[in-house]
């Protein structure tokens, strides 16, 4: 079951460039230009999470936080302000996160996954085409039958499960799944890639970026 | 110590000094002209004395006998005795080898009387003595019978003068204090009445210097109190007027600096967020134009905020050129860009212009009427009109850009002016705007010596009028 992010936001490109990178991952979105219409949509359907612009038209971000407490729906606000004071107003609101304009594609996703989980929302369950992974029991299958994996390339085909269809570096890659402070080469990258499309048959789907460095296609 | 102390003090010893200097002379010399009285009543008892013995002489001298010159001396000081018998009299007649012819002396008489020294004859002296207790007044002469010389000393007991001395001071003593106290008690609350202005107006002070800068002293006189408590108010109000100005003034910045970031971040995010689109997924040429105008669209966003910018820093400096033009003419050769930015609306322009000469740099003069043009058609609806007029009026004159839009409410018309202000608080930005516009021809018209003002009703439209002092007239006179 996919998930469903309401994108409040009154700046149309944001918006789409947003609805595009959640598209590409597989949530569904809904989007609202302004605080009435977000309130509108909120009534009407059920969200999963919330993206929040505090700055918004006729009814502020602020306001609008108020007025949705009661649905209990995660919220992460977009502010393009990054005063102490808009953040703690924002949290002490109840929002479960920030993000501070501009972002990148990749944060917005870690933060929107980790506030998902944090509310019991995120699949335990990953498919891509034909390969299914147990996150609860770190188990991938492909045809039904069980992949011996390493850890890390356990790790490595979560985060490219994770962000389908979007392109990332090799740095990070070291980053997710080595973790901040390695500072192994980016080649044991390519060592793991190379495992991985041998061990899964996935050399079609993982592909390389010239200049960028891996992308699980579907 | 306290101001208040110090004149309770000061004057209390000066009152004390003054009081009591004054006290004692007038004491001292009561008892002097008391004393000097006695002395001269002395004398001249002495001298009636003196006389009755002389009246007896003649007779003395017939008879020419020591007893009998004795008897009668003895008879006359005695009698002089009784006469004065309530007064302490004393009356000692001794002749020329000292021996006593007459005394009533209760006491002995003093060995040394250095006042018998060169005595002449007929002449009197006096002298006064403590004889143990009492203070007695001597007064001696001679006087010769018979080739004899008699010594005679009249003695007056003075020391009641001397107790009515001390009884002065006594009761001296008791009214001073009696009037050191009703003073110290008088001066006390003058001396805090006075201060208490100054303690109130230092109150004042404290509270004032704590931050509460509306503060004032609430004191009512005439004196220099007064004056300064007076002057210490406008003195607090012109603070007071400082500090608000200066709390505007760092509002307003704080509000700048948000408002640039807003308008900064926005562009940004969705440039960073298209061209990080692109780079990381998969062609699809729909998605790629797409996002490609998006970059487009919003960089130029960006070059046209960078652009308002540099035109309000350029307008804090000083570099401009001013020269005479006709601002007719400057209207006339900006008028067919102001149709091109119409026409996309069908906004019709008219202008409708009087000849007016001014001191102008004309770039900045078109980049005033642009800005105000383009506000205009920003509130105007499709195949509304902008009239664009020049006039005299009042020696003055005017330009004015009228628009028949979606005007702007009462409570933003004093903010507008204000660079990112905009009116729409939302910010849909919808018709493209950074709220910089007004904000530079706000500075185009202080440079030009223009006073800018707005009417507006909602839904009615907008006109904006500058109206420009110290302008040559038509054909260049001097107005």
């Amino acid at each position: 079951m996919t998930k469903k992010i309401l994108i409040v936001e009154d700046d149309v490109h944001i918006s789409n460039i947003i609805k595009m990178n959640l598209n590409l991952v597989n949530y569904t979105t809904a989007a609202a230009y302004d605080g009435m219409a977000a309130l509108e949509l909120i009534r009407q359907e059920k969200f999963d999470l919330i993206l929040l612009d505090v700055m918004i038209p006729q009814l502020d971000g602020f306001a609008l936080m108020e007025r949705i407490k009661p649905y209990n729906i995660p919220v992460i606000f977009l502010t393009a302000k990054n005063s102490v004071y808009d953040k703690v107003n924002g949290l002490k609101l109840g929002a479960d996160d920030y993000m501070v304009k501009p972002f990148e594609a990749i944060e917005l996703l870690a933060r929107i996954e980790s506030v998902l989980r944090r509310y019991g929302k995120e699949e335990r369950i990953m498919e891509f085409q034909s390969i299914q992974v147990d996150l609860d029991k770190r188990e991938v299958t492909r045809l039904g039958e069980t992949v011996e994996l390493t850890p890390k390339e356990y790790d490595l085909l979560v985060v490219l499960m994770k962000n389908k269809n979007i392109a990332l570096s090799r740095e990070q890659f070291i980053d997710k799944v080595w973790g901040g402070d390695y500072y192994g080469e980016t080649r044991t990258v390519d060592m793991h890639i190379k495992s991985l499309r041998k061990k899964l048959e996935l050399q079609d789907h993982i592909k390389t970026i010239y200049k960028m460095g891996y992308r699980l296609e579907d | 110590m306290k101001f208040w102390q110090k004149i309770f003090f000061l004057s209390i010893l000066v009152f004390i000094v003054i009081f009591n200097a004054a006290s004692v002379m007038v004491i001292e010399r009561s008892h002097n002209r008391m004393l000097q009285q006695e002395i001269n009543g002395a004398i001249s008892q002495n001298m009636s004395i003196h006389s009755s013995v002389d009246a007896i002489v003649p007779i003395l001298r017939i008879y020419d006998s020591i007893d009998y010159e004795k008897t009668v001396l003895s008879r006359i000081a005695g009698e002089f005795v009784d006469k004065n018998g309530d007064q302490q009299v004393f009356i000692d007649i001794r002749d020329g080898s000292d021996r006593v012819v007459f005394s009533n002396l209760d006491f002995q008489m003093p060995k040394e009387r250095q006042e018998l020294d060169g005595l002449a004859e007929n002449e009197i002296r006096y002298v006064l003595r403590d004889i143990g207790e009492r203070t007695i007044l001597f007064t001696t002469n001679t006087t010769v019978i018979n080739h004899k010389t008699y010594l005679f000393t009249y003695m007056l007991d003075v020391t009641p003068v001397y107790q009515e001395r001390i009884a002065q001071y006594q009761f001296f003593a008791q009214v001073d204090i009696a009037a050191c106290l009703l003073y110290m008690l008088v001066m006390f609350f003058v001396s805090r009445g006075l201060t208490r202005s100054i303690d109130r107006l230092n109150e004042t002070a404290k509270v004032i210097a704590k931050g509460s800068f509306s503060e004032r002293v609430r004191l009512k006189s005439g004196d220099e109190i007064g004056e300064l408590a007076l002057n210490f108010n406008k003195m607090a109000s012109v603070v007071e007027d400082k500090i608000t100005d200066l709390e505007r003034n760092n509002e307003q910045k704080q509000r700048f600096i948000n408002n640039f970031t807003h308008e900064l971040k926005t562009p940004l995010t969705s440039i960073i967020g298209y061209a990080n689109f692109l780079r990381t997924t998969k062609y699809k040429e729909d998605l790629f134009l797409d996002g490609l105008n998006v970059i487009y669209s919003e960089g130029k966003r960006l070059e046209s905020l960078s652009l308002k910018l540099m035109d309000l820093i350029l307008l804090q400096e000083d570099h401009f050129q001013m020269e005479e033009h006709d601002l007719q003419d400057v209207i006339a050769e900006v008028k067919p860009a102001l149709e091109m930015m119409a026409k996309e609306k069908q906004v019709q322009i008219i202008t409708d212009c009087e000849e007016g000469t001014l001191l102008m740099d004309k770039d900045l003069m078109k980049v005033l009427i642009f800005n105000l043009a383009d506000n205009a058609l920003k509130a105007s609806s499709e195949r509304q009109q902008i009239a664009v007029r020049t006039y005299w009026q009042d020696g003055h004159y005017h330009l004015q850009i009228a628009d028949e839009g979606i005007g702007i409410a009462k409570e933003h018309q004093d903010k507008v002016f204000e660079p990112f202000y905009m009116a729409d608080k939302s910010r849909t930005r919808s018709r493209n705007g950074a709220g910089l516009g007004l904000s530079i021809c706000q500075s185009v018209a202080d440079m030009h010596q223009g006073v800018i003002s707005i009417r507006s009703s909602e839904n009615a439209g907008t006109t904006v009028e500058v109206s420009f002092a110290g302008v040559r007239g038509k054909g260049g006179v001097e107005l």
